[in-house]
């Protein structure tokens, strides 16, 4: 065969760098096959898919050891770059996977949902996604990743059918998903349109000489794409809704996986492409922060429903890493980096217990549902507050180191004003978490946690495999920091 | 030799009986109180003898009590012949007054309790003469003011009592304001509180023709001596002190505690000398409040409070000779002062005890037959406080007036009227007492021998007191202007006699004279019963408007109102309307949504490109 | 953290006094629910913690000026923030303080919480150890975690067991004091990035040595973020609204800890750090401060005389008494320095005794209101006599703890400026004239006829309030146990802030000028 044939045959190496990605893809399909053919509880498919998980976490080791040596080790005709930073963010988004699925295995036989498996594939499928995501190199990629990741995520928000809110909350995020997703489609089309390539690094190297305004829009557009998936305002209007009406487990995943996904889209994007640029949107995205943390914040201080509350928190918190992003420094990186693992684990914990709580068809989710609490389940009600506590930025919490480290990194950006206005939000959202301590510990027990049995060990595995990832990243922040510090340099 | 004994023999009294007391006997209790004054009045007379004739101040040190800075301030001790004064007069007025407390108090509840506040005070008291520093005779005026304020307040279940406990200390409090910003102006200006020290320092100074820094300070002080002295305008505590059992009102507010602000003028005498117009502030609060007071006792019923006014008009006297730089004059009265006005407040005791608790003029009378020692002894008493020649108290009030009538005639004429006033309620109150026939309803009998005694023993220093001439003792310290112009002495007496035969003619030879003199005076007569309506002003004018305002302005007003429901809640309230607006915003209806979606990103394109048109 | 083992190894005994607390916290957590061991193993543990803590004083009285015992291990390396805690002179006392104070809201605990107490002898454990911390960091950074730890169990406590309204003066007391401290943690940060460090020996060394100068600019941002954060838990006026509540509403030894150590988290932190590290802004805005600080005294007194509850009563009092620490500490001189360390620990002993009564109190009526009592010293002749003896304490009668400290911040203030000792020196008056009629109300007159009996102490009463009142009158009388390890401190800090130098002292009526600089200088040569 001609040479030119053998050089459109990528190198086996490429499928290696790729190998979680594979495992995941293969692992989902088979839970897929597994559930059409099987009859009775499908928890097993759970424990095969959390297999799947280890299996594709193990592929990810090395890339993760050898990490920060690695330098951009572009794939498959510069589609994929496996580098530190994608290595880094494909490990959070296993290890979202992991947890997620640990804390939906007894979720969904509570809800003896008739295709419980479905669930498990989603979930593996949406990470193949938001793993190709984290190591796209050419903007179509990042499209494709962006979309396998969404649509398994739409699915997962309406899984249990016959349930009003879940379908709500699926129409309208896929809807309203696919709707700035074709925003993120416009700007490449732009893209290539004034660069000729859609890949990352011909348009980093077009940058710096020919910079038009137009090239402005298209980074616009792009970014309208990006932040309707973070849920930075003004295009987060979503967010509430689909977090309340979405399985508590899903919710869970939705705020952590897919996230942080997108935010590494975004870095990858604006640190390395648009860098040169950065004069331009960098007042931009001082705005959508600030504004962001003010409608989270601000919105979620009536709120009643513990999943909507979250929702908001979910967008006061993205605010927080959209700081960091304005500081637009390699300290802003690796800050976000580490904020959005200590986000996942928090919000990942917090939905476990919400969703337990819950209890069947989710009758319970009022914040006052989660009335004493602390007197029924005591360690329940205290691994909550570790992850309350912790959205709220105590000390010795991951979430508090993460706060710190992105207003450190605004603040060597000069980011004076906008570092005391985060903090005085971070002051005015202890209110309304305090208002879920208040509930647990202050409250007599009532109907929702009278009739509470122990959680089952899958959940609480979870929520103590969180908690301890909580307090770990609180006490011991330095291993996690120092390698997000050198998965950051490989970004470049 | 330990001058530190001398105070602490009362402490350990006042420790005994106070955290064993309850258990102990009575016999007891009396051997510890008594004793251990006793034992300092011992000390006292033993460490006098061997550093006697107190040509040299002797200082002792004890321990570092406050070091910051430049400012040092020890535990020192120092006598010199003032203090000697002092100490024989405390110790011997207070060893006397004890001994005969064990007779009034016998029948009361708390008596253990009583006589561990007496050797407290006892205690706080010595503390302030022996003090070397300003601080440290800080510290022992605050504390016999805390002493009397407990014993004021002896008889707690009385809302009165309480009352007039509550009065004496704060507003000692008041004065004590002025006097720690005179501590701190004296620190700022002098970095020490010595005595020594300052007077050393301040010798260069020169004396102030104005009110200058010195005159300040001085004055500062002054208003600490007002308080503690009941002057003009802080006397209003001390006729209410008497709600406190009579041994307390002769001991403290006759005695010791309230001369302990004459005291502090003549020990700082070297600030005074330094600034004549505070001095003449001085002599001239003191000449007013003789006056003033003198006017309201003619018309008081209560016997305790006649005296008490009278007290305060003594030591009006004992400031205008301080004011006047005839310290050791005042001294003197001090000292005779504190005879016949303790043998006055005993005597009267033995009378109230005699009568069972009775203390109003009116149901007393004829008792001179049924009680002859308290007849006598009291009747000595009133002649040397009118100033009756000879007596111990002609002496020292002749030293102040004839000072009064080198320097400034008016005093001079004023204080010798008002010591014919002064004769003339005396003796109208021991008239009442002894003379006309019985007016009350209990069965009076003479009081024991242990009251009685001292009585004796007082009444011979109020009659003999005069011939220890202190000015004379004092002179090293204050050098006395020998002055024997003989007017003064003559014009003063003679006013003391007019004021005692006046009293006869009313209230023994025509007593019915009395009450139409009262229909005379009419609304004059009311208004001094009624004390000139001081304690009505101050409550309308102070105490009522800070309550008030208090109340309703600052606590509902500005506090719960103004900053907290105001400021800090409607700040909650404000950022919580954002959030409802919010939430309102969330309208959940996806084509809404989706427009918001579609107008955002318009508008960020459209601002991105406006903004980078600049830019090629 | 493992050199924190080494530290302990090599028997440092501010590590122990540190980590008994927290051992404490996980010991009562682990005890079974029903049963009187989490009280048992609190006990211990606060005691054990007492014992440590007294180990500490000797080095510190060897070289009072520079921190002793201290623990320097690397924590996060990526920022350099290093777990640096040592004890000086100033320091010292306040860690003395707490760890006194703990076991005896702990033992106070035992008869004055009826529900659920394991819990709250496990917050008890860790407001300790947050406590401890905030006093012993000598890293920002270290400082405002422990800060955030000291608050959380408070406000559990205030929460968990409070009065009918607990839950929004809780939240109230968390969020407003949360808003402060976040403030702290931007200056923190900001000096972070000016000075490359989190260290405050360090950071005091560059900046009073000049090698790295902050702009005027700057240290206003640092001063105004630090002053919010520890004027708000002080407090100084207007920013005390949550205390009155916050105090009315926490349950007895929730509170007797409140105002006694919390309060002086506030004011240790401005003398610490505010101060000390944006001395020109300090400088700057002394005269305002000053001016809240006065208007806290007068008006806090004012507010206390009308007050119809005891505990609220109490509170203004205590508020106004703190507004005469943070005055003291604003005249920036030796005697405002040391009275203002000096006061800290006495005011702490005297409010907590009298919070401590008022427990007691409590306990027997089971109301506050001061209409529900009235001649009670004749049934409880020896509660009386107590809280009379705690009562002239506060009031500042010499020969109890703070008098002393009250006349050295009075004085300092009043060599700074002597208008301000005019103002401060009225809340003397008033506060006898408040303390006086509570008392009358309560103790003195007829018996109040809705009450037939009324417990007099009991053993288990005097056990803590017996070492309160032997420390009133030893702080009273013998300061000079205390005195010189504070002094050399202050002194130090003073210097380093190179404000004594600059700042000329302005005597209005006395004419003559103090300069503060050889007030140091003497105390120096003193020792």
């Amino acid at each position: 065969m001609p040479a030119s044939l053998a050089g459109l045959i990528p190198p086996v190496a490429d499928y290696l760098r790729i190998l979680p990605e594979i495992l995941l893809a293969f692992f989902g399909i088979a839970v897929m096959m597994l559930e059409a053919v099987s009859r009775g509880k499908r928890t097993y498919l759970g424990v095969i898919s959390l297999v799947g998980i280890a299996a594709a976490f193990v592929t990810n080791i090395p890339g993760l050891i050898a990490g920060p040596l690695i330098g951009p080790e572009t794939a498959f005709h510069r589609m994929l770059v496996v580098d530190g930073f994608g290595i880094f963010f494909r490990a959070v988004i296993i290890g979202v996977g992991f947890l997620s699925t640990l804390a939906s295995l007894s979720y969904l036989d509570r809800e003896d949902s008739r295709a419980g498996g479905e669930f498990y594939s989603l979930i593996l499928f949406s990470m193949v996604g938001q793993c190709i995501m984290v190591t796209a190199d050419d903007l179509i990629m990042v499209f494709i990743g962006l979309e396998i990741s969404s649509i398994a995520t739409y699915v997962m928000a309406g899984f249990l059918r016959d349930d009003r809110r879940n379908n709500e909350s699926a129409l309208k995020y896929f809807l309203l998903g696919s709707f700035a997703t074709a925003f993120l489609l416009y700007g490449t089309a732009w893209i290539f349109g004034l660069v000729g390539s859609t890949n990352l690094e011909d348009i980093r190297k077009w940058m710096p000489e020919n910079q038009t305004a137009i090239i402005s829009v298209a980074v616009a557009l792009v970014f309208v794409g990006l932040a309707f998936k973070v849920s930075v305002a003004p295009f987060q209007m979503w967010a509430p809704d689909v977090y309340q009406g979405a399985p508590a487990p899903a919710s869970g995943f939705m705020s952590a996986g897919p996230k942080a996904a997108a935010f590494a889209v975004f870095f990858r994007l604006f640190m390395t492409s648009f860098l040169p640029i950065h004069e331009r949107w960098a007042w931009l995205m001082w705005g959508c922060a600030l504004g962001t943390m003010f409608v989270g914040n601000l919105g979620a201080l009536l709120q009643t429903n513990v999943k909507r509350l979250m929702g908001y928190s979910s967008i006061a918190h993205a605010g927080y890493v959209m700081v960091a992003l304005t500081a637009a420094s390699s300290i802003g990186v690796s800050a976000a980096m580490f904020y959005l693992v200590s986000y996942a684990l928090m919000n990942i914990g917090a939905f476990a217990v919400i969703g337990y709580v819950a209890s069947r068809h989710e009758r319970f989710v009022r914040i006052e549902d989660l009335a004493g609490l602390g007197r029924r389940e005591p360690a329940t009600a205290a691994l909550l507050s570790i992850f309350v506590f912790s959205l709220i930025g105590v000390p010795l919490t991951g979430g508090f180191f993460g706060k710190f480290y992105v207003f450190q990194a605004a603040l060597n950006s000069h980011l004076v004003w906008l570092t005391i206005l985060g903090l005085v939000n971070s002051a005015i959202a202890a209110y309304y978490y305090l208002r879920i301590i208040v509930a647990i510990y202050m409250r007599e027990p009532d109907v929702a946690t009278m009739q509470l049995e122990a959680p089952p060990f899958s959940l609480r595995l979870a929520m103590w495999v969180s908690a301890i990832g909580v307090l770990g990243l609180g006490l011991f922040p330095s291993a996690l920091l120092q390698f997000a510090t050198n998965s950051a340099a490989t970004l470049r | 030799m330990n001058l530190w004994l001398i105070p602490f023999c009362p402490l350990i009294g006042f420790l005994l009986n106070g955290l064993l007391g309850k258990r102990f006997p009575k016999q007891l209790v009396n051997i510890i109180a008594v004793g251990s004054v006793a034992a300092s009045f011992g000390l006292v007379l033993f460490s006098l003898s061997k550093i006697y004739p107190v040509d040299s101040v002797v200082t002792e040190h004890g321990f570092t009590w406050i070091q910051s800075g430049m400012l040092k301030i020890g535990f020192d001790l120092t006598v010199d012949r003032l203090t000697a004064v002092m100490l024989l007069v405390v110790t011997g007025v207070g060893l006397l007054i004890h001994t005969y407390s064990i007779g009034y108090m016998e029948h009361e509840e708390g008596y253990a309790r009583f006589f561990a506040y007496l050797n407290l005070f006892m205690f706080f008291m010595l503390l302030l003469v022996l003090a070397s520093n300003l601080l440290l005779l800080f510290v022992g005026w605050e504390g016999v003011g805390l002493c009397s304020y407990l014993l004021v307040g002896f008889y707690f279940k009385e809302k009165f009592a309480g009352d007039a406990a509550n009065k004496a200390f704060i507003v000692n409090r008041i004065g004590d304001f002025g006097f720690m910003l005179g501590i701190f102006l004296l620190v700022a200006r002098f970095r020490t509180l010595d005595f020594g020290a300052i007077a050393a320092a301040v010798k260069g100074v020169p004396i102030e023709t104005s009110l200058g820094g010195l005159g300040v300070i001085t004055l500062l002080l002054f208003m600490g001596a007002c308080g503690k002295s009941a002057q003009l305008p802080l006397y209003v505590w001390l006729p209410d002190a008497m709600a406190g059992p009579t041994p307390v009102s002769a001991l403290i507010h006759a005695a010791t505690m309230v001369t302990a602000g004459v005291y502090m003028v003549a020990r700082m005498s070297f600030l005074y000398d330094h600034a004549p117009a505070a001095m003449h502030v001085v002599a001239v609060v003191g000449l007013l409040t003789a006056v003033f007071a003198a006017t309201i006792g003619l018309a008081q019923n209560d016997i305790k409070k006649v005296f008490a006014y009278s007290t305060v008009s003594q030591l009006g006297y004992m400031f205008l000779g301080v004011g006047l730089g005839a310290y050791s004059a005042g001294i003197f009265h001090l000292m005779t002062h504190a005879f016949f006005k303790a043998l006055l407040f005993l005597g009267a005791g033995s009378v109230i005890h005699g009568l069972s608790g009775e203390q109003d003029l009116r149901h007393m009378g004829g008792l001179r037959k049924v009680m002859p020692v308290t007849f006598y002894t009291l009747g000595i008493a009133s002649l040397s406080i009118s100033g009756f020649p000879f007596f111990a108290g002609f002496f020292s009030k002749d030293a102040i007036l004839s000072a009064a009538y080198e320097s400034a005639p008016w005093m001079f004429w004023t204080g010798a009227v008002t010591a014919g006033v002064t004769a003339f309620y005396v003796f109208r109150a021991f008239f009442l007492t002894f003379f006309g026939k019985y007016r009350g309803h209990h069965h009076p009998h003479e009081s024991p021998l242990v009251m009685t005694f001292p009585l004796m023993v007082l009444a011979a220093f109020s009659l003999g007191g005069g011939f220890l001439s202190v000015p004379h003792w004092l002179a090293p310290l204050f050098p006395v202007a020998e002055h024997e112009a003989m007017q003064p002495m003559i014009i003063s007496a003679s006013f003391g006699i007019a004021g005692i035969l006046l009293a006869t003619l009313i209230y023994v030879v025509q007593p019915s004279l009395s009450d139409s003199l009262k229909s005379a005076a009419g609304p004059i007569y009311t208004l001094l019963v009624n004390k000139y309506y001081v304690d009505e002003l101050y409550s309308a004018t102070i105490v009522r408007p800070l309550n008030a305002i208090s109340r309703t302005v600052l606590w509902r007003g500005v506090d719960e109102g103004l900053i907290d429901t105001g400021l800090v809640n409607g700040l909650g309230s404000a950022i919580q309307s954002v959030g409802s607006v919010l939430r309102r915003w969330q309208s959940g209806s996806i084509r809404n949504y989706a427009t918001w979606i579609l107008a955002g990103s318009l508008l960020l394109i459209f601002v991105l490109g406006l903004a980078t048109q600049g830019a090629r | 953290m493992d050199s924190i083992l080494a530290a302990i190894l090599s028997a440092n005994y501010l590590a122990i006094t540190l980590l008994i607390p927290l051992a404490g916290f996980f010991v009562v957590t682990a005890a079974p629910r029903r049963s009187r061991l989490p009280f048992f193993y609190a006990l211990i543990s606060s005691l054990a913690a007492f014992v440590a803590a007294l180990r500490l004083i000797p080095p510190v009285l060897a070289h009072a000026a520079n921190f002793t015992s201290e623990i320097d291990s690397p924590w996060v390396e990526g920022l350099k923030i290093r777990l640096h805690m040592g004890v000086d002179g100033i320091s010292l006392w306040l860690i003395l303080l707490t760890t006194l104070l703990v076991p005896m809201a702990v033992w106070a605990t035992e008869k004055m919480v009826k529900e659920r107490r394991k819990s709250f002898f496990a917050m008890l454990m860790l407001f300790e150890f947050g406590l401890i911390g905030v006093f012993s960091a000598l890293d920002m950074f270290v400082f405002y975690v422990f800060w955030e730890i000291a608050l959380v169990p408070m406000y559990l406590l205030v929460g968990g067991w409070g009065g009918p309204n607990r839950f929004k003066v809780s939240v109230k007391f968390f969020v407003y004091t949360m808003a402060g401290s976040v403030l702290m943690l931007g200056s923190v940060l900001y000096l972070h990035t000016l000075t490359g460090s989190f260290d405050y020996p360090e950071i005091l060394k560059a900046v009073s040595s000049g090698q790295t100068s902050l702009s005027s600019r700057d240290q206003m941002l640092i001063f105004v973020g630090l002053l919010a954060a520890f004027a708000v838990k002080a407090p100084v006026f207007p920013l005390h609204t949550w205390l009155p509540n916050t105090y009315a509403e926490a349950p007895m030894p929730a509170t007797f800890l409140l105002a006694a150590v919390m309060s002086k988290m506030g004011t240790y932190g401005l003398l610490r750090y505010a101060i000390a590290l944006a001395p020109s802004a300090a400088h700057r805005l002394a005269p305002w401060i000053a001016v809240c600080a006065i208007i806290g005294i007068v008006y806090g007194a004012l507010l206390a005389l009308v007050q119809t509850n005891i505990k609220r009563l109490l509170a203004y009092s205590s508020f106004s008494h703190v507004g005469v620490i943070v005055l003291g500490i604003f005249a920036f001189d030796q005697q405002g320095a040391d009275g203002a360390v000096y006061q800290m620990l006495a005011h702490g002993i005297s409010t907590g005794a009298l919070f401590l009564l008022v427990g007691y109190l409590e306990s027997r009526r089971h109301s506050l209101e001061i209409a529900d009592f009235g001649g009670i010293a004749g049934l409880a002749p020896r509660l009386a006599a107590v809280f009379s003896i705690a009562l002239f304490a506060s009031v500042g009668l010499p020969t109890l703890c703070n008098f002393v400290g009250e006349f050295l911040l009075l004085q300092g203030a009043a060599l700074a400026n002597f208008n301000w000792a005019i103002w401060a020196a009225l809340g003397v008056i008033l506060s006898a004239s408040y303390m006086l009629w509570m008392y009358q109300r309560v103790f003195l007159g007829k018996l109040n006829v809705a009450i037939e009996h009324f417990q007099d102490l009991q053993w288990r009463d005097w056990v803590p309030i017996v070492p309160l009142l032997l420390l009133m009158v030893w702080l009273g009388c013998y300061t000079q146990s205390f005195m010189p390890s504070i002094s050399m401190a202050t002194s130090q800090l003073l210097d380093s802030t190179n404000m004594n130098n600059q700042y000329r002292v302005k005597l209005d009526a006395a004419g003559g000028g103090v300069n503060a600089i050889n007030a140091v200088a003497e105390v120096l040569h003193a020792r």
